[in-house]
């Protein structure tokens, strides 16, 4: 460790290695780790005025964590643990729904489109997501509304008669949020597939594999890495995404962190809030751990 | 057929599927950017009134996001500023480290981009919060300053975005560069400046566009970090929570012209590179002539472009769309007065036929509530009231706010006879129901 320090220090000099190790200790120390503690702490503790805090009553409870386990009169909390459940039940929904849709586009970008198809193809990916997100679940809200532009068009070419509420049945929502982390997926899956040899695909083609089984044995293999590295971070943003559930959701159904949100900002309980949230990010990391044993996919594959 | 298009993904089917992809891209943009000219209240294509400008006037007008605009820039600058170098130092920690102690580095600072934006935000308020109670400020202090706990909370994931855009540049740099320099004499830290940073400017650029794109945009992390204060984002996130308008599809229209035209110059800017790279440059006709040459200059693009724009803003802010709305108005006050005279006429038939058996079930309305009628004034009034005309009334309102509706002629009818009412409350407001029997 010390000879790397010197090495380092005499490649770049001092006043960088100073640089690198100060700014990454900041920053794992301070903003990383440090909340992520403050914030387990503080979840096991009562909410109590600020008089009392520091004082004899401030003591360690699991009490946050078991009002999510059960109500107030001894039942089971369903409404809570149903709340998370659909929230991972629909971001595994709508990260499925990405990769099916994403996978054939990061393909034809990879190898069919050449010259200015592919930049402009590359251009119009990136274009939309310029645009605000809440802007973006906005736009969706103008389509799916009650008077929206959908409800506008069927009615008038007499396909339906009174408004569907796309709304209330969540496909406002799910189409948002599918929308909305496309981009995340498709890179992932360029890069990877971006490094097939095209010979590889020519020679199955040769021995007489037919299409899907060319993308099946030899294209999904390379691009596995990238699939898990985009999946990951597409599920994690629709698990933990407050924008667009709180501009599409319907009225009865809730995301989980709008729950969260609900008993920082309308409660006032910061404590309950803080169990919530930890309860949400270990569900969500225990997940796609698992899902990566499975797959068999090392977390140093995500971010590429 | 050949396999030769189908099994690589070329052909028809890709050509189709792009199409199709890209209008699922674009489709809800462009229908968002044609209701910013709507003059309807709610954002909507059809039915189309006027032709309106109007709304980026209301936009322009919306203090709270404007005042939000501007934290969010002074927010932007400060977040770019810190987690540009945060990044940069993680990159390099990870291209010097041992491979098994840089999967646990990289791991742990790529966790900030992982983690649900609410759970970085609650922590960050959490953690600065018992920060300042050790040192005794009180609740006026910097701790419990909402812009800096916005700029703790953003930087925490966005010098996480920042570092893989410098990883993806590391990866090309070739290291017996720095070794040559150092090797002819120069010491490590002008080797650092002239060899490596130069290496790294482009990257250092991506970088900082990102992150203050990354830290504009955001929601879930600064609606907790901010406290009471807004950023442009929030501010538009409660806006759009509390009703829709059109001077949102406004603010999208500027968004996206802003971002086709920095797309274009961009464009327009590596091309310029490529040729000059390759040195086609002097071969090709394009740049030897010197109009042609300029036209295609990023700048050239930038000022034709930026003038189009111009032209059209004022345009624009010249149209006036009231006498367009004074007509449409009076229309629906004509549709209205007709309505109620047909309402009218009907009734005064029904009083001469004076028939207490003849019970007109109350029309279908052909009303598209979102409350499935039960506002309409039909679903109220007792079935032998006489029904009321059909609304032909686009309004959300079931049509409750239609001046007929509020007409004595329909007040309820002095036999009632509980029959075809269509009200989803099984005539339980009926209020005939609760008259005795005469």
């Amino acid at each position: 460790m010390k000879g790397r320090w010197q090495e380092f220090a005499g490649r770049h000099g001092l006043g960088v290695a100073l640089f690198v190790g100060l700014g990454v200790g900041f920053w794992i120390l301070f903003l990383i780790a440090l909340p992520q503690i403050a914030m387990f702490d503080f979840s096991l503790r009562h909410n109590l005025p600020p008089s009392e805090i520091g004082g004899a009553k401030d003591v360690y409870t699991l009490s946050n964590y078991a009002a999510f386990f059960q109500s107030a009169d001894g039942s089971a909390n369903v409404l809570d643990m149903g709340v998370l459940f659909k929230t991972m039940l629909a971001a595994v929904f709508v990260t499925i729904i990405d990769v099916l849709i994403c996978y054939p586009i990061a393909f034809i970008l990879a190898h069919s489109a050449r010259g200015v198809a592919a930049r402009l193809m590359v251009i119009g990916l990136i274009v939309p997501f310029w645009v605000n997100e809440i802007l973006r679940a906005f736009a969706f809200r103008v389509i799916f509304g009650a008077t929206g532009v959908l409800n506008g068009i069927g009615m008038g070419m007499g396909l339906w008669d009174s408004p569907i509420d796309f709304i209330r049945a969540d496909i406002a929502l799910y189409s948002g949020l599918t929308y909305a982390y496309i981009l995340l997926m498709i890179f992932p899956i360029y890069n990877a597939v971006e490094a097939l040899d095209r010979n590889q695909i020519e020679a199955a083609r040769d021995m007489g594999a037919s299409w899907w089984r060319v993308h099946w044995r030899v294209v999904l293999p390379i691009a596995k890495p990238g699939i898990a590295s985009g999946a990951t971070m597409v599920f994690m943003l629709t698990a933990g995404a407050l924008a667009a559930p709180q501009i599409l959701g319907g009225p009865s159904n809730l995301w989980f962190t709008q729950v969260i949100y609900q008993w920082f900002n309308e409660a006032g309980d910061w404590q309950r809030g803080s169990a919530y949230a930890a309860i949400l990010l270990l569900c969500c990391m225990l997940f796609v751990m698992l899902v990566m044993r499975v797959f068999k996919v090392d977390i140093g594959a995500i971010g590429r | 057929m050949s396999g030769s298009s189908k099994s690589t993904g070329g052909g028809l089917f890709a050509i189709g599927y792009s199409l199709l992809f890209f209008a699922f891209l674009f489709g809800p943009l462009i229908i968002m950017t044609i209701t910013a000219f709507n003059s309807s209240s709610f954002p909507r294509i059809t039915p189309w009134e006027c032709f309106t400008t109007d709304w980026f006037g209301a936009l322009i007008r919306d203090q709270r996001l404007m005042s939000g605009l501007s934290t969010s820039v002074g927010i932007g600058i400060g977040v770019v500023a810190i987690s540009v170098p945060l990044g940069l130092a993680g990159a390099l920690a990870l291209s010097e480290v041992s491979p098994r102690l840089r999967t646990a580095l990289y791991s742990v600072l790529i966790i900030p981009i992982l983690v649900p934006g609410v759970v970085l935000g609650i922590s960050t308020i959490v953690f600065w919060g018992s920060v300042g109670r050790l040192f005794g400020g009180d609740h006026g202090g910097i701790f419990y300053n909402g812009t800096f706990l916005t700029l703790a909370g953003q930087v925490t994931f966005i010098a996480a975005y920042a570092m893989l855009v410098f990883i993806a540049r590391l990866q090309r740099f070739d290291p017996t560069l720095t070794e040559a320099a150092l090797d002819l004499g120069a010491t490590p830290g002008q080797a650092f400046r002239k060899i490596l940073m130069p290496f790294l400017g482009p990257a250092i650029g991506s970088a900082a566009f990102m992150a203050l794109l990354a830290s504009f945009e955001n929601y879930n992390t600064t609606v907790f970090t901010i406290l009471s204060g807004n950023t442009f984002t929030t501010a538009l996130a409660s806006k759009v929570r509390l009703g829709t308008d059109p001077s949102l599809s406004a603010l999208a229209v500027i968004i996206i012209a802003v971002t086709l035209i920095g797309a274009m110059i961009n464009e327009a800017h590596n091309r310029r590179q490529e040729l000059l790279r390759t040195g086609r440059a002097s071969r090709s006709r394009l740049y030897t002539n010197p109009v042609t040459r300029w036209l295609t200059h990023p700048a050239g693009i930038g000022i034709i472009l930026l003038g189009c724009a111009a032209a059209l803003v004022y345009a624009g802010s010249e149209h006036d769309s009231r006498a367009c709305r004074a007509d449409l108005i009076e229309q629906k006050r004509a549709v209205q007065e007709r309505l109620l005279q047909e309402q009218r006429q009907r009734i005064e038939e029904q009083k001469r036929l004076q028939q207490p058996s003849a019970t007109t079930p109350p029309q279908p309305s052909n009303n598209p509530s979102p409350f499935g009628g039960a506002f309409s004034p039909g679903g109220l009034a007792p079935g032998a009231a006489p029904a009321p005309a059909p609304s032909t009334n686009p309004s959300p309102f079931g049509g409750a706010f239609n001046p007929s509706a509020l007409a004595p002629e329909a007040a309820p009818a002095p036999t009632p006879v509980p029959s075809a009412n269509p009200s989803p409350f099984g005539n339980a407001f009926n209020p005939g129901s609760l008259q005795p029997k005469p």
